[in-house]
């Protein structure tokens, strides 16, 4: 059992290395700090009280929200998606990304106190 | 048995019934006609909450009589004076100062002067020849009303003759152009001084009109708004006229008594010229012709008691003058309390001008009484049927008082003593928890041995030595036999379980017994069980100032210690240098950076986006940043637009250019 999963892993991670472009790897890289962020920011929550608990909200909603936004411009920019996103180019992916984020980061500005 | 109501609950009835009689001022005599102003039996009619009492009068007097420096003043003093039938100090004066201030070239100075010596006997203003000329050029229709009126006025003063339908004529055109109050009411003084056989027909019918235009306030005042002055000069000219002509004037009886409310119920006058229209509408209504209203009032408070058996009652016009011809005659006496008629047509008896009657011969029991009194004698009276309320007071006596301490289990009583007012029961007595303590009197009226229920009858318990004072109130049952129990238990609350000896007293009063009764019955010991010895009475710390409170702020929230936030916070940012090294790792690179403007603006537009950001968390608000934020925002897109742009049609052209060299 263990065993598939570990060889169902090793699999995956060496397709991952091979396959995927560099670009792509770029943005898995950013969306894995951004992951690493908003883990830990949970942890410190749990571990000593969510005493300002909107400078909380808004840092973890920061992290949330900008992985959503990185995976969304990651399946857009993803040259085997092309069939589903003919009209938008891989700048104009990015723009909204960058458009996406301002509103974003007022927000959470906003928010953090 | 009987529930020992607390004092408190008992009291507010009680203060507030004493307070309402407090109210009634002896000696005031307009007070009862303002009690009863508002009460509607049927179609009962108003009745004047205002007149001028006698000091009034002399108050009025007073003001008229002031010296006086100018014609006006003087003409306004010795008329105003002779309406209320009294004079200047010295007339000779008088006479020769009008004399001496006449201008026989000024309408209005010959006015004042002709008007004032006709006021004083033997004093005649010379006149000149022009004079007639001159007056009479003042009757035309391009004077004005007034003048027109003092033209008329003083040509009739001095005897000269005048057409009376050419003033008609002049009045009715002037009416016409001067629409206001006090124009139409100048035109109906003028025409009194017509002769009788002019057509005044037209002139009278603006009595009627000028009355609807009178403001009805509460349906208590009808006046002008333009104020006293002018209405009280309304009702002259209306009354006035109304004689001349022969006609009854178009006011209603409500109408009048509410006029007269109006025009008394200022009782002091800012000026001379007031004084004297209150003082000539006085004299109109008083002695006109058809409208007399009538004022009855009783002399001081309206009591009667068996030493003082008789009503006196005073029936006078509105210059407080007793009325000539007039009886008073109670259509009904009415109890309050059980709505039974006691007495039905009886009249009054007239002696030395007051009328009385002896209330105590019909035998009433004490209470209130509502009497509806009549005047009659003369068909001129307006309002002469009034309502008045009386009071019978009586004597209580206290009988039957009986003390004992009765046994809780056994409920006979060990001890009972019988004291007698106003003497103190000789032994005092005691009760401990398992005892009560009980008090059953009788109260009953001292002249007719008939039981009563008075307002206030209170037990009260004064400790000497603490100074406490706990006070009961006693119940009557069915039978109208007060009883007290104190439950000593029951009621340890009421007196903060201080054993002692306290001093009992029976408060008995009302507001028809004319001998309150404060009485020191006897001295009870209380036993309370568990003493709980309480500081020496707070009655004397209960008015010192109280310990400050000392405010509390919110305490702040408890906040981990700088140390965990701190490796919290560089933990937080760790993952940054991971993400360098990760793109460092993945080959990221930034030398595909064209240095063109766009791209440059570009990314120095976004760096601000990014610091504005940092701003607006330190000092702005969201107003100041979204303006901010729309004119970096603007010049970041246009430059990112044109870069991206740019570096697609370049990707463009690297791709096609890659695939057409792989394509061939």
């Amino acid at each position: 059992m263990s065993n598939s999963v570990i060889s169902v892993i090793s699999r995956f991670l060496e397709e991952y290395t091979t396959k995927t472009s560099n670009k792509l790897k770029v943005v898995d890289a950013y969306l894995f700090y951004i992951l690493l962020t908003g883990a830990l920011q949970f942890l410190y929550c749990l571990l000593v009280g969510t005493f300002p608990f909107n400078s909380f909200l808004a840092g973890f909603i920061s992290c949330v929200g900008a992985f959503i936004l990185g995976v969304c411009l990651r399946i857009q920019i993803n040259p085997d998606n092309k069939g589903d996103f003919l009209t938008i180019s891989q700048e104009r992916a990015f723009a909204d990304f960058l458009l996406a984020h301002t509103v974003l980061h007022l927000v959470v500005i906003n928010f953090i106190g | 048995m009987i529930p020992n109501v607390s004092f408190t609950q008992r009291c507010v009835k009680s203060i507030a019934h004493v307070s309402w009689l407090a109210s009634f001022p002896a000696g005031s005599s307009s007070v009862f006609c303002l009690v009863l102003l508002t009460v509607a039996l049927g179609a009962q009619a108003l009745t004047p909450s205002h007149h001028l009492s006698l000091s009034d009068v002399d108050r009025l007097k007073g003001l008229l009589s002031q010296p006086f420096t100018d014609l006006a003043s003087a003409y306004y003093s010795i008329v105003g004076l002779s309406k209320l039938g009294a004079s200047v100090a010295d007339e000779n004066d008088a006479c020769q100062f009008l004399k001496a201030q006449l201008d026989p070239m000024s309408v209005d100075s010959l006015f004042f002067a002709a008007e004032a010596s006709q006021a004083i006997a033997d004093c005649e203003v010379s006149i000149f020849n022009e004079t007639r000329d001159i007056l009479l050029a003042a009757v035309s229709e391009d004077s004005t009303v007034t003048q027109i009126f003092r033209a008329v006025s003083a040509l009739s003063s001095l005897g000269l003759p005048l057409a009376s339908q050419e003033v008609v004529a002049a009045l009715v055109a002037r009416i016409a152009k001067e629409d206001n109050v006090l124009a139409i009411t100048t035109a109906l003084q003028t025409a009194t001084r017509l002769s009788q056989q002019a057509e005044l027909g037209g002139i009278l019918e603006e009595i009627e009109d000028l009355a609807a235009r009178l403001d009805d306030l509460g349906g208590v005042y009808l006046q002008f708004e333009e104020g006293l002055e002018a209405t009280a000069l309304f009702v002259t000219a209306a009354y006035t006229l109304s004689d001349h002509a022969d006609t009854e004037p178009p006011l209603k009886e409500d109408q009048v008594i509410q006029l007269v409310n109006s025009v008394f119920s200022k009782k002091s006058w800012d000026s001379r010229s007031e004084a004297f229209s209150v003082a000539c509408a006085a004299a109109a209504l008083s002695s006109n012709r058809f409208h007399v209203p009538v004022i009855v009032s009783t002399q001081g408070p309206a009591t009667v008691s068996h030493s003082q058996p008789i009503l006196h009652l005073l029936v006078t016009d509105i210059l407080s003058n007793p009325l000539a011809s007039a009886n008073l005659l109670v259509e009904s006496a009415q109890a309050v309390a059980s709505k039974s008629v006691v007495l039905s047509q009886a009249p009054f008896s007239l002696r030395n001008g007051i009328f009385e009657l002896n209330f105590m011969a019909s035998q009433p029991a004490s209470g209130y009484y509502q009497f509806t009194v009549a005047v009659t004698g003369d068909s001129r009276l307006v309002a002469n049927q009034v309502e008045l309320k009386v009071k019978v007071s009586t004597e209580v006596a206290v009988t039957n008082m009986d003390l004992s301490v009765v046994d809780k289990d056994q409920s006979i009583g060990t001890k009972t003593s019988r004291v007698d007012y106003p003497f103190k029961a000789k032994g005092s007595f005691t009760a401990d928890s398992h005892q009560n303590f009980a008090m059953n009197f009788q109260l009953v009226d001292a002249n007719t041995g008939v039981e009563l229920t008075p307002h206030q009858t209170f037990v009260r318990f004064h400790n000497q030595k603490t100074g406490q004072e706990v006070v009961f109130v006693a119940e009557p049952d069915s039978k109208n036999l007060y009883k007290f129990e104190l439950d000593t238990a029951e009621r340890k609350s009421e007196f903060d379980s201080m054993s002692g000896t306290y001093v009992l007293h029976l408060i008995v009063g009302d507001a028809t017994l004319e001998n309150p009764i404060l009485w020191n019955v006897a001295d009870v010991v209380l036993k309370f069980l568990d003493e709980e010895a309480p500081a020496a009475i707070q009655s004397k710390t209960l008015y010192m100032p109280k310990p400050d409170i000392q405010h509390l702020f919110r305490e702040p929230e408890k906040k981990p210690p700088t140390v965990v936030s701190n490796t919290f916070t560089a933990l937080v940012l760790s993952p940054f240098l991971l993400l360098l090294i990760l793109w460092f790792k993945l080959g990221a690179n930034i030398s595909n950076f064209s240095l063109s403007p766009s791209s440059v603006l570009f990314h120095v537009g976004h760096a601000c986006m990014l610091g504005l950001m940092y701003v607006y968390w330190t000092h702005l608000n969201m107003f100041q940043t979204l303006k901010y934020l729309a004119i970096i925002g603007s010049l970041t897109f246009l430059a990112g637009n044109r870069m991206l742009a740019q570096k697609a049609a370049h990707s463009k052209i690297f791709r096609s250019t890659i695939k057409h060299v792989s394509g061939t």
